[in-house]
């Protein structure tokens, strides 16, 4: 048994999970499972959201540890459930070593959707949100342009790598410099509609389900951690669109 | 109006799922996980006028289609949780903190940032009382067939 190369897989795909935005207890059970599947017993991980270390040992008193360590967080959530489902099949599918790295391999390769399709998701959700908070015709039409090439720009600065709350003070004050605008030219009229959708489209919906659900499972590190990306991801959109706000305010005096 | 509101929030529940890469059958299941909460939601704050109490039980409804769904599409809670808290996230209480904030509002600007903060909160506990109740009953269900049957 190569409880090397079981190890590599096993931390291989913590590693996944945790750079698509899966959970952190998800990634341990995951990482203990693929190691329990192929008979290594000795194993224990231990996963933060920005840390993978997994160790084991074998019958020969042969120890291996490894740490991987997670720099950048994007959300797929296709590869988890794939990661997922892999992983509870193995059993049952009789997976050898190199299919399993073949299939991992494959996983990891999965496409993010294309860019205009996903322009165009983020200007109809904007544009459908403005309307159910009471927004009309005209505002969504704003808020569904403000969240379109707010996306955009997202987009090419977070492919630099760019820090996560740099990315959402940036997103916050884009989207509000555009509202302003519009509503100043008269081409929308609900100021307030038009800002929360296109908003909604940064809110840190995953950092709070992943907080809430690594403190459940008793990762309560992980669940700090991401309880306060999610605070910090918040307040980032605020000051972005509250520096428009107060350079608007100081330069046209009020709205 | 009702009617068009949900329409309305499913589609922008769908398009959130498409924002964080979710495929196939998933994404219509999302989307009516979203619907779900939003009726739960809007017909509570119709009945009772008081926001953190209609989010409290549109959280729960949320919780419970999620855990469900994922045991039968045998995917990920997170993917279904996601979306189903789209309707409830504070946007618009986060944006008049700010605004009042920004506008020297001291006390109105904290106490709108406690009810945001408030709503919050609330989401978390009542996606927190489903799962462990989900996962209690899991662990039941295990010990039970664990046991030898006398």
């Amino acid at each position: 048994m190569d409880i090397n190369r079981i190890v590599h897989i096993a931390a291989n795909a913590g590693r996944i999970i945790l750079e698509n935005g899966g959970e952190t207890y998800r990634a341990e059970e995951t990482i203990n499972r693929l190691c329990n599947s192929y008979d290594l017993i000795g194993s224990e991980s231990f996963v933060t959201p920005t840390i993978v270390i997994v160790s084991a040992s074998s019958n020969f008193s042969q120890t291996i540890s490894i740490i991987k360590r997670i720099n950048y967080r994007e959300i797929n959530l296709e590869k988890i459930a794939q990661i997922n489902n892999l992983s509870r099949n193995i059993k049952n599918l009789g997976y050898s070593l190199e299919a399993i790295e073949t299939e991992l391999a494959r996983i990891d390769s999965v496409k993010p959707y294309d860019l205009k399709f996903m322009v165009l998701a983020s200007s109809i959700a904007a544009g459908c949100l403005t309307m159910v908070f009471g927004g009309n015709v005209n505002d969504m039409i704003v808020s569904a342009f403000a969240g379109g090439l707010m996306k955009l720009l997202l987009y090419y600065l977070s492919s630099f790598k760019a820090n996560d709350f740099f990315i959402n003070i940036f997103g916050g004050f884009f989207a509000t410099l555009i509202a302003l605008i519009c509503v100043s030219l008269n081409l929308a009229t609900n100021l307030d509609k038009v800002i929360i959708g296109s908003l909604m489209l940064l809110v840190p919906g995953l950092a709070i389900t992943n907080a809430i659900r690594d403190t459940i499972a008793g990762d309560l590190i992980s669940g700090i951690m991401m309880a306060v990306e999610a605070f910090l991801i918040a307040i980032a959109v605020a000051v972005g669109s509250g520096i428009v706000f107060k350079i608007w305010f100081s330069f046209f005096g009020g709205l | 109006m009702f009617v068009r509101n949900l329409v309305l929030i499913m589609v922008a529940t769908f398009c959130f799922s498409i924002l964080f890469n979710i495929r196939g059958k998933n994404i219509f299941f999302t989307a009516l996980g979203g619907g779900i909460t939003w009726i739960f939601y809007s017909t509570s704050i119709n009945l009772i006028q008081a926001d953190i109490y209609a989010v409290f039980i549109a959280a729960i409804a949320a919780g419970i289609y999620s855990e469900t769904m994922a045991r039968v599409l045998k995917a990920p809670v997170t993917v279904f949780v996601i979306c189903a808290i789209i309707p409830l996230v504070p946007g618009g209480a986060m944006y008049q903190t700010m605004l009042q904030t920004v506008q020297g509002n001291v006390s109105q600007s904290v106490s709108l940032g406690i009810h945001t903060l408030a709503i919050a909160g609330t989401i978390a506990i009542g996606i927190f009382v489903i799962t462990s109740s989900f996962r209690l009953a899991a662990l039941i269900n295990k010990k039970i067939k664990k046991t030898p049957s006398v």
